[in-house]
Formats: structure tokens, C-alpha cells, sequence
């Protein structure tokens, strides 16, 4: 008897008596406090088990599922030995030997006066101008130089873009085809810029903007969504004569970063959310990007 | 400080793009993946042994995508393959007496681990449900955590609804029971739920 009372009012938090059975049920919740309390117990522990679990759903998928439900996962012996993620660190700008100490004041100006757009322009043509000790070593000042200034713009774009909220300048609106739109920006580009479908990560796209990155053109990618744990999301593309590097993670700004290098193209996924939730996006933007 | 990318989790290289159809079957299977992975947890227990799960799961779908039937829900879908490796992992492997020796250990008087704190408890609630048998933990992530109805969760599990409704009305029976025991979690567990 017990267990068929408990069979009904079970169905009867769910939803799933009918209407005769419902009838039924509320006359015994009318006439034994007894049942009432039962049901109210079910309840609270239905509750329980529903909070238990509901934090799952919002934590970051990782990689490796992505690929699986790619097809992918077949594909990872072809990935790079035990590539090692390196955070790198902004090498101090006292490291740089700058010959002249005109050209750290002039940088400083730079920045100062005209921001991280401008101040990235001239310190990248004002990297030709360095006297180094050599050519390994200038090749290797200017790539780090380069990298720190690419980094840096990536990350400031995304703060004026957080800023700017609703009031963005947006060079293609996200529309019913945003695909053909980008071709646009991508007139301005040495290559043509491809859009990643990120909504199966609840991110919509949100625009794109031509910008400056490292004294060039480069497309900026912007992604929201509703959930203010996750926030806007950038992708910048753009050109570049550096080697590959695998995706590497740093921060600049407050801002979260990861970035890599794949056949002439430079990227970097910059957000303020949780770098495992980086990490999986990454990971899907170069399977669909063909990027790394 | 520096991360290291294991083969297993490196992102995927450039295999060729799938097909349309594919593609757009994989993105399917993206999105429910969230919900995937809790469905798991509930019935592994653990976030790696359900991420296993959930793997294994993506790569049978991915064989057998032609079974899907379009216009069908294709998350049913999914937790009944998941289901059924879970059952094929439980048979190969004996867990359900592991499960047992388990669960008695983590009843264990931990009075900590009892504790009211918030946290805790939903960590004990989920203990709670792991000591529940195989089919009413099932039955209960489908139809509680996962909101299927009674005929949609007959249909993952293949039995028929009445079979449903007396093994959630047993799952939800012993979970009372085992968290009546277990102390403060009904005390804190709205503060739990609520975080």
C-alpha cells in the first residue's frame, strides 16, 4: 500500500497523472497530513538531487570530448609529440637592449598618446630602426617585440570592445548571413577570414571589426552570450611571417589569452572566462578553421 | 608554470572536414554534451570516469549515426547509448559489487563529510544517489536531473512506463532515506542547491 502511495505521489510532483488519478491523490493530501508531509519530503529531495547535478552543465567541456564528437579522436596521434603549453611571461622591456634611450621614451610616448592601436603601429615600424648586436638576434628581439605588441593590441581590442558594450563600432552587424559579410573585411586582408560556428558552446555571433593588430590589418571576431560567467569572446585573425606555434596561453590586461600560429595566420581567442572553457573553444575554432 | 597537452587532449588536427550531414550531426552531439556529461556523472560517479563515458558514447553515435531518426529526440538518443555502455561497463567489470564496497566505505561516519556545510552537501546528495541500484539511478537522472518525461525515459531505458514510475517511486523512497540519515543535508541543501 505504502509503496503504491509512494508510486502516485511521485507521478504526482511529475506531472504525470491524469486527471482522475490527480483527483484521487489530492483527496488523500486533503485528508491525511501524513501524505501531505510525504509529499512534501519528496519534493525537498527532488530538489536536492536536481541542485546537486545543475552545476554541471556550466562547466567547460573538455577538449577531448570535442573531439570525439567531431570524429576527431582518431586523429590525435598526428597532433604535436606532448605539446608543452607554455605561459609565457612579458619579457621585461629593460631585456630589450634598446640602443637608444630616446627610442624607450619615444615607445612610451606612444603608447601614452595615441593607445594600444597606435602605440602598437609605431613600435612595430620603429623595430626596424633598432641597431641590434646581429641578425639571429635581431630576428629574435623582433619576433619577441612583435609578439608582445600582437598580444597586447589582441587583449586591448577586447577591453574597448567590453567597454564600448551596445555602442561598438562594428564593421560587419551579425545578420541572417554573416558569412557573406565577412567577405567584406576580408577584402582588407591578405587572406580571407572564415566565420567559427561557436553556438554549440552557447555563444552567438555578436559582429565583426577590422583592427590594427602589430601595425596590420587583422579581423576581429565578437562572441556573446547571455551567461555573464563567460562574457564577450574575441577571436582575432591575422597575418603573420612567424613561425607555427602551438596554442599558448597568457594573460595581458586582466584578460585571458590563447594564442597560436598556423601557416602564415595568427590567432588569439581572448575572454575574461575560465582558461579550461578557452581551452575548448580553441580547440573547436581550429578544427573548424583548419588552423592547426 | 606550464601546461602540458597530453596526446588525448591535444585539440584535433586538421582531419578533412565531414560532410554536411555529418557536420551537422556532430554539431548535435556538441550541443547535448553538456547535459551528457551530467547525465554521466550521475551514473559513474566520478568527472573522469563520466567523461569516459560520455567519449566512448560520442564515438558509438558517431558509428552508428544512421540510426537516428530524424524528427526523434536526439538527446534521448544519446543517454540510451550512454546508458547502455554504463550497463555493458557495469556487467564487464562486476562495479555493482564494487559499487557496494564503495558506497560502505564512503557511509563511513565521516561526521565532516556530514557536515551541513553547503557544499558538502551536494556532494553527499550525489553520494546518495551513487549508492542507489543501477536501474533507479537511471531512472531518476533521466526523469529528476534531466526532465524526460515517463514515456521518454521508458523509451531510453526500454521498459515499459510502469516500470518507470515503481523504480523512481523506490529511488526517490531510498534517497529520503539515505539522506534522513546522512544529517544536515536537508537542513543545507537549499542553501546548497541554491549556490
Amino acid at each position: 500500500m505504502q509503496q503504491h502511495s509512494d508510486e502516485a505521489l511521485v507521478a504526482y510532483l511529475d506531472g504525470e497523472l491524469d486527471e482522475g488519478e490527480r483527483r484521487q491523490v489530492d483527496a488523500w493530501l486533503e485528508a491525511d497530513p501524513a501524505v501531505r508531509e510525504r509529499l512534501v519530503a519528496l519534493a525537498q529531495s527532488d530538489d536536492l538531487v536536481r541542485g546537486a547535478y545543475a552545476g554541471i552543465v556550466n562547466e567547460p567541456v573538455p577538449p577531448r570530448l570535442i573531439a570525439a564528437a567531431r570524429g576527431a579522436s582518431e586523429a590525435a596521434p598526428a597532433a604535436p609529440q606532448e605539446a608543452e603549453i607554455l605561459v609565457l611571461k612579458r619579457p621585461g622591456w629593460a631585456a630589450i637592449p634598446l640602443p637608444d634611450r630616446r627610442w624607450q621614451i619615444g615607445f612610451a610616448a606612444a603608447a601614452g598618446l595615441f593607445g594600444v592601436i597606435f602605440g602598437g603601429v609605431g613600435t612595430y615600424l620603429g623595430m626596424g630602426m633598432f641597431n641590434p648586436v646581429g641578425p639571429a638576434a635581431e630576428r629574435q628581439l623582433a619576433a619577441a617585440a612583435a609578439n608582445n605588441i600582437w598580444l597586447d593590441n589582441a587583449a586591448g581590442y577586447y577591453k574597448l570592445t567590453v567597454n564600448a558594450g551596445d555602442t561598438m563600432l562594428i564593421d560587419v552587424p551579425a545578420s541572417n548571413d554573416p558569412r557573406e559579410a565577412l567577405q567584406k573585411i576580408s577584402q582588407s586582408l591578405p587572406q580571407q577570414v572564415r566565420l567559427p560556428d561557436l553556438k554549440p558552446w552557447g555563444l552567438t555571433f555578436r559582429g565583426a571589426r577590422l583592427v590594427v593588430v602589430e601595425g596590420r590589418p587583422a579581423a576581429q571576431l565578437v562572441y556573446g552570450t547571455d551567461n555573464k560567467a563567460i562574457g564577450l569572446l574575441t577571436l582575432v585573425i591575422g597575418a603573420s611571417k612567424q613561425p607555427d606555434i602551438p596554442p599558448t596561453f597568457d594573460r595581458r590586461q586582466d584578460v585571458n589569452l590563447l594564442y597560436w600560429r598556423h601557416q602564415g595566420r595568427a590567432y588569439a581567442l581572448v575572454g575574461q572566462t575560465d582558461i579550461g572553457y578557452l581551452w575548448g573553444i580553441a580547440n573547436d575554432v581550429a578544427w573548424q578553421l583548419d588552423a592547426i | 608554470m606550464s601546461f602540458r597537452w597530453k596526446h588525448a587532449e591535444a585539440p584535433a588536427r586538421a582531419a578533412e572536414r565531414a560532410d554536411p550531414v555529418s557536420a551537422r550531426f556532430s554539431d548535435q552531439l556538441i550541443a547535448v554534451l553538456p547535459r551528457l556529461r551530467r547525465f554521466a556523472r550521475g551514473l559513474a560517479g566520478t568527472a573522469a570516469a563520466a567523461d569516459d563515458l560520455v567519449q566512448a558514447a560520442c564515438e558509438r553515435a558517431l558509428a552508428r549515426a544512421h540510426q537516428f531518426q530524424e524528427g526523434t529526440r536526439f538527446d534521448s538518443w544519446m543517454f540510451r547509448i550512454v546508458q547502455t555502455i554504463w550497463i555493458d561497463q557495469l556487467r564487464a567489470r562486476e562495479v555493482r559489487k564494487e559499487d557496494g564496497d564503495v558506497a560502505e566505505d564512503r557511509l563511513g561516519s565521516d561526521a565532516a563529510v556530514r557536515g551541513i556545510e553547503a557544499r558538502l552537501a551536494l556532494a553527499e546528495v550525489r553520494r546518495a544517489v551513487e549508492r542507489l541500484a543501477p536501474d533507479q539511478r537511471t531512472t531518476l537522472m533521466l526523469v529528476t536531473v534531466e526532465g524526460l518525461s515517463y514515456k521518454e525515459a521508458a523509451a531510453v531505458a526500454g521498459v515499459p512506463v510502469g516500470t518507470i514510475m515503481s523504480r523512481l517511486a523506490r529511488a526517490r523512497v531510498a534517497l529520503q532515506q539515505q539522506l534522513d540519515a546522512g544529517g544536515g543535508v536537508r537542513r543545507s541543501g537549499k542553501n546548497a542547491a541554491a549556490q
